[in-house]
């Protein structure tokens, strides 16, 4: 598989699915990489995807027998969840409780809002049936299955033309012998069924968290699957066949079969990888402390890597776009416990629309203009004053044109949009005006990062601010500075950068088992004997993927919590627990969770739950030292333009560098335009390009 | 700075970064107390609430949480500076729950926080918090039955729980002896501080950013803000004086209906709210305190207005909340008001009913009524250990002008969530036996209401203290514009064996083996059930959410065996129905 040695013929290819565009890229043996943007094909993504590897291909003058490994992020998880395109699905429940899924939490995403309209569960009622059966919080069988009830729900469910069934029972992650008989029955007596079981995809606690996991994996899986094999197929035939690999929501790379049977665990494919190349990213340039950005049309994206650590969760809501307030609310999405990067996002983006309302109030978001018509700028008739026409007032972007002269921009527009919509209201100047948009964007888009910062006890003052996706370079540096950041880097190939980053990632493997039990001395040989067992399930997983010994890191893991509460905090622990252990252990987890919650409880700790995390070092891998994409170190301004930075200083004419051309050490203000981005770097600011091609910030004290 | 013609503020760009910055404070600060608090009320259910007030002690802002916090905070620190005058330094945190000195019952703890900027009093932040217990005769604090506050448990004036940083032995070694789990009551405690903390080092950067004299003038400017959008929506308004009245079943000790009636009266940009007519306090400890109605009231309010004004200060201005001293919306000491989240749920269902006829199209008709809380409270078999399981049913919504009443939602006078039915289980020795909606429940109409929800609790361990607090079991939800009522609520007791009807509200022992079922009531329809789409009653009966009978008698739509409506039978039927109506 993708382990063979880099060598000069061995051909690596990453797509990334996006809404408007399918990225590749191809790294040819030690370190050349090609990139290319190929129009996403919708309801058939993977034809994208395979003109632009057929492309990209012939680009390198490559051919299928070279390509060891295609790495995909793929959004047919979150897209099938979006238009609700999955499958017919039903649900089998413990009788009495077959209305956990669309009771779910109670809560609402607003309040005060008598209009809300509750999303309609995945399974309508009909499709939801209830067989007798219990299990006990212990474990114990209260009351056996009634098996004829499994056959005749079964038969209901196939009058109504459900192909995909889940199953979760109350207390199977304590006992899951219930629901795997269920899973026999329906496979001897209905084998046309796609069948989840609950405690089998997540064994933890949690009835609706664990019924809607379950239902989720079970809507998209028949998706999931037949894309996959249609991507599979369409390799095959452009004589490639190497392993696929898909990005999981917590942005290890794992084998298309894991994805076609548990999709649930890859819905935040595509922003995954994002976060995992900047991790790499950062590794590469030695910086442990990221705080990853990134910008797009109708939202903003913000993750965590502290001290190399990618910050993960275990449960995640996907709603329509916006998933920062559902941490706190769980209202109104498809909440999942499955490993996913902790990605908070806010519904402000470029295409962000700006009001002010009777009172007085500016407004940016959450509506937006979208790609069509988009920004008034585009001439596609949207009149709406966008966070993009902001900036063109401002002068940041390009008043004539973007993406290298294939997007025209009318400036006039802009500010036409601005003045009647914002700054007429506001009583100010247009310019303003745009001033206060982009204030109120950044404002919002920030929440974002607190998000996954000051809401974790995390100074963001301390971190590097990593920014891409087409608008992230243009905030970057004045988010920075709101936050009281100090530098900034802004990656090469930041218009390509998810995909980059899969070719970054590794192989990875995350095993759980729950153990409810005090964390005391006695508990260390049940410890002991869990964390082997899951340990030793992950290198049989890696080794069959071709992985030896030594390209293995098994991470252990127990997730541990004070008595009562439900958070729980994972302390990474040694291989052996030795007598004695649980002292120690305890104090880990206490300067763990006083780090976060700035105080110590008295409060009897137990363990939740054991987990590793098997990662396989994958040979050959991007590392972002390697290449180099564009020539740097030329000393030529392309132009000038006025720009204004702040209201007191007024319009300043200010450099503008095309980034090939850019000085190995510039101090802002100015301008640097590349294809797919534009950085703008404050009055003050010193930017570098490294050898990579990366821009470097450092801020003014 | 540029001076607007067009705008209200000297500069509307920094006014909208002051209020964003508020805004997020108080979000963050409510964040952080789910996340670092003990007891699963406050963690789970949510049961708590975040406020920055200025130095006057004005709400400034307000997070999204228990929206019947609203109006609380403004008597409870009026209490406080009664109480201590200028009295504040660095360091000091107060706290409170007494119910007739600015509180709202004694399981809700006041915290404040003062917040000191170049040495002088600048602001307080606050958080208010539901602890699952606070001594009293009963484990929870929260009994309907109880006749005096006496009963109710630990009573706290306005005291510093904090003094120049050093905290306050003496009470804290007073909670420890007065609550049955003082580890969780001192944990939440410790996270409201924590939460105080945090939100005063975020509010003092917006000082050091931006000067006092500033941030003060913008936050004069953000209340007037909430006052003009408030009042503008008003305005839109007919003037005029619209009454409505609604009854809670009783309180415990009498099976007599209660009546909460309200009069507003839209005059201008300014409404009055008078509670005169509602019923005299009573025996029982659903009394509420005038801050609390204040509360229900402006959210009530809040509900039917469109624009997203911010919860401060402002917007009271233009709401005038009263009730006659003596009544049970402004009692007397020594009246219990442990249940009082009853009557609030109670006020907010008259309110809208008066509201219904102002904005019909803004309002629903009536939800459930109210949580139903089921206490239980004893000593686990295996350890000796007590447990107190607090646990709350929600809810249902009624019928709404253009679509149905929600099922298995929040009641819209909090914000709250659920228990895990395996997390209960595995913390407590009770059984959950059904959990799920409650067929036919629903009030029929155009549009109908939300069902309400069943739930049947066994318990486990050898004995324990039952405390029911539900409603509307005499008096149903509320149709609107020709809705009918939804069913009302039923409790039973041992549904598998003697199947024992009991009241709404009830405090009794209960053995292991023993079961209570609730039936809670579900909305009101809006409209006339005879014109709702019968496709609509189709899926409903499909989804066996009515049986085919309500789709008949109610609705008066005829379904095939598959569940298809008969058009022409449907026709007829319904012309008969609307026949028999004159």
């Amino acid at each position: 598989m993708g382990l063979a040695e880099p060598g000069e013929r061995t051909v690596r290819i990453a797509a990334d699915i996006g809404g408007t565009f399918t990225d590749l890229v191809l790294i040819k043996g030690a370190g050349e990489v090609l990139t290319a943007k190929v129009s996403s094909t919708g309801s058939a993504p993977e034809a994208a995807v395979l003109d632009g590897i057929r492309g990209i291909m012939a680009e390198a003058g490559v051919d299928g027998s070279q390509v060891v490994e295609v790495l995909h992020g793929t959004t047919i998880g979150s897209n099938t969840l979006l238009e609700r395109t999955g499958a017919p699905t039903g649900l089998i429940t413990t009788r009495g409780f077959r209305d956990i899924l669309e009771i779910g939490r109670v809560r609402t995403p607003e309040m005060f809002d008598l209009a809300w309209t509750k999303p309609e569960p995945l399974v309508p009622r009909r499709a939801r049936l209830e067989v007798t059966e219990r299990i006990a919080a212990d474990g114990a069988v209260l009351t056996p299955l009634a098996e004829a009830e499994v056959l005749e729900a079964g038969r209901r469910l196939q009058q109504q033309g459900i192909t995909s069934v889940a199953v979760c029972f109350i207390n199977s992650y304590r006992n899951a012998a219930h629901e795997r008989r269920v899973g026999e029955l329906l496979a001897e007596h209905f084998p046309a069924f796609e069948v989840t079981l609950s405690a089998a995809l997540q064994p933890e606690a949690k009835e609706y968290e664990r019924t809607s996991t379950a239902v989720v994996n079970a809507y998209v899986l028949p998706v999931m699957r037949g894309y996959l094999a249609r991507l599979a197929a369409g390799l095959a035939g452009l004589g490639i066949t190497a392993p696929l690999l898909v990005v999981s929501s917590s942005g290890g790379l794992v084998r298309s079969a894991v994805a076609q049977e548990q999709p649930v665990l890859f819905i935040s494919s595509g922003p995954a990888a994002g976060v995992t190349g900047a991790a790499r990213l950062g590794t590469a340039g030695r910086i442990d402390d990221l705080i990853v950005f990134d910008m797009g049309g109708t939202t903003a994206k913000a993750a965590l890597i502290e001290g190399g650590r990618i910050s993960r969760t275990n449960e995640y809501e996907f709603r329509a776009g916006i998933s920062t307030p559902s941490r706190f609310i769980k209202a109104g999405g498809f909440l999942m416990r499955a490993p996913t990067i902790d990605i908070a996002e806010v519904g402000a983006g470029a295409g962000s629309i700006a009001r002010v309302d009777a009172g007085g109030l500016i407004h940016v978001g959450p509506r937006s203009a979208g790609a069509e018509p988009g920004p008034a700028c585009y001439g596609k008739g949207g009149d709406s004053a966008t966070v993009t026409d902001a900036n063109v007032v401002l002068g940041y972007l390009n008043p004539k044109e973007l993406a290298g002269g294939t997007l025209a921009i009318d400036a006039g527009l802009s500010e036409q949009a601005v003045t009647s919509h914002v700054a007429t209201p506001l009583g100010v100047s247009a310019a303003e005006a745009a001033l206060g948009v982009r204030e109120i964007a950044n404002l919002n888009m920030a929440r974002a990062i607190r998000a996954v910062t000051v809401e974790r006890g995390v100074d963001p003052r301390d971190f590097t601010l990593v920014a891409f996706g087409g608008s992230g370079p243009v905030h970057a540096c004045d988010l920075a500075a709101m936050l009281g950041i100090r530098h900034v880097l802004l990656p090469n190939l930041a218009g390509v950068f998810t995909a980059a980053g899969m070719l970054a990632g590794d192989i990875e493997r995350q095993l759980v088992e729950p153990l409810p039990a005090p964390l005391d001395e006695a508990l260390g040989p049940r410890l002991q004997a869990a964390l082997d067992r899951l340990a030793a399930e992950a290198r049989a997983a890696l080794a069959e993927e071709g992985f030896s010994a030594d390209q293995m890191a098994i991470e252990r893991q127990v997730d541990l919590r004070f008595e009562n509460q439900d958070t729980e905090l994972g302390i990474v622990v040694e291989d052996a627990i030795e007598a004695g252990f649980a002292a120690p252990l305890r104090e880990r987890f206490l300067e763990a969770y006083e780090r976060v919650y700035e105080y110590r409880a008295r409060d009897r700790v137990e363990v939740v739950a054991v987990r590793v995390v098997g990662r396989g070092h994958r040979a050959g891998k991007l590392d972002f030292t390697s290449y180099r994409t564009a020539a740097t170190g030329g000393t030529n301004v392309a132009s000038e333009r006025q720009v204004m930075f702040a209201r007191e200083s007024g319009y300043v004419s200010t450099p503008v560098f095309d980034r090939s051309a850019l000085p190995e050490v510039a101090t802002g203000p100015l301008i640097v335009e590349s294809l797919d981005t534009t950085a703008v770097i404050p009055p003050g600011a010193v930017v570098r390009a490294d050898e990579a091609g990366n821009l470097r910030i450092e801020l003014e004290g | 700075m540029t001076k607007s013609d067009a705008s209200p503020f000297a500069d509307p760009i920094t006014f909208a970064v002051i209020k964003n910055a508020f805004d997020t404070i108080v979000d963050e600060m409510a964040y952080n107390v789910m996340r670092t608090a003990r007891s699963h009320i406050v963690r789970e259910v949510l049961d708590y609430s975040t406020t920055l007030c200025d130095r006057h002690g004005r709400i400034v802002a307000q997070a999204k949480t228990v929206a019947l916090h609203l109006g609380a905070v403004p008597d409870a620190i009026e209490a406080v500076q009664a109480a201590f005058g200028d009295d504040f330094a660095p360091g000091d945190v107060v706290i409170m729950n007494d119910p007739y000195e600015g509180g709202m019952h004694l399981p809700d703890i006041f915290m404040f926080k003062p917040v000191f900027f170049a040495d002088r009093l600048q602001g307080f932040t606050v958080v208010v918090a539901h602890h699952c217990d606070m001594g009293g005769r009963v484990p929870g604090s929260n009994a309907s039955d109880s006749t005096e506050i006496f009963q109710e448990g630990f009573r706290v004036p306005p005291l510093k729980l904090y003094e120049r940083g050093e905290p306050n032995k003496t009470l804290f070694r007073l909670f420890e002896k007065n609550v049955r789990v003082p580890d969780l009551v001192i944990g939440d405690l410790l996270s409201q501080y924590a939460t105080c903390r945090m939100g005063e080092r975020q509010y003092l950067r917006l000082f050091e950013r931006y000067g006092a004299a500033t941030v003060e003038s913008y936050i004069e400017g953000l209340l007037d803000y909430a006052e003009t959008m408030t009042r503008r929506e008003i305005e839109a308004w007919p003037d005029g004086t619209y009454s409505f009245t609604d009854h809670i079943d009783g309180d415990g000790f009498s099976d007599k209906p209660i009546p909460i009636k309200a009069t507003i009266t839209v005059k201008g940009g300014h409404l009055e709210v008078d509670f005169e007519g509602s019923a005299p306090q009573v025996k029982g400890a659903i009394n509420s305190t005038l801050s609390f109605v204040k509360s229900a009231s402006y959210l009530s309010v809040r509900c039917v207005m469109d624009s997203d004004a911010p919860n401060n200060a402002g917007v009271f201005r233009c709401i005038d909340v009263k009730a006659p001293l003596g009544s049970m919306l402004n009692p007397r000491l020594p009246a219990a008001v442990a249940a009082r989240a009853l009557t609030g749920y109670r006020i907010v269902d008259t309110m809208l009913g008066a509201l219904a006829q102002i904005v019909p199209t803004k309002v629903m008709a009536a939800g459930e009524g109210g949580n139903t809380v089921v206490c239980l409270g004893g000593y686990d078999k295996a350890t000796g250990e007590p447990f107190i399981l607090v646990d709350m049913i929600n809810g249902a919504w009624g019928g709404r002008v253009d679509q149905d009443g929600i099922e298995g939602v929040t009641n819209p006078a909090q914000n709250m969530s659920n228990l895990p039915v395996e997390t209960l289980e595995a913390r407590y020795p009770v059984r959950i036996e059904e959990f799920g909606y409650r067929q036919d429940s629903c009030g029929a109409g155009k549009w109908r209401g939300g069902l309400g929800l069943t739930r049947t609790y066994r318990l486990l361990a050898p004995e324990a203290m039952l405390q029911l607090r539900s409603d509307r079991t005499a008096h149903a939800p509320y149709g609107l514009f020709g809705g009918e009522p939804g069913a009302l609520t039923r409790n039973i007791l041992n549904p598998d064996r003697n199947a024992e009807a009991v009241p709404g509200k009830l405090t009794r022992n209960i053995e292991a083996g023993d079961s209570l079922c609730h039936h809670q009531a579900g909305g009101g329809g809006y409209g006339d059930p005879l014109e709702r789409d019968p496709a609509l009653v189709a899926t409903d009966a499909l989804d066996e959410k009515i049986s085919r009978d309500f789709a008949r008698d109610r609705h008066g739509v005829v379904l095939s065996d598959t569940c298809m409506p008969d058009a022409a039978a449907t026709a007829a039927l319904r012309a008969d129905l609307r026949a028999q109506r004159t």
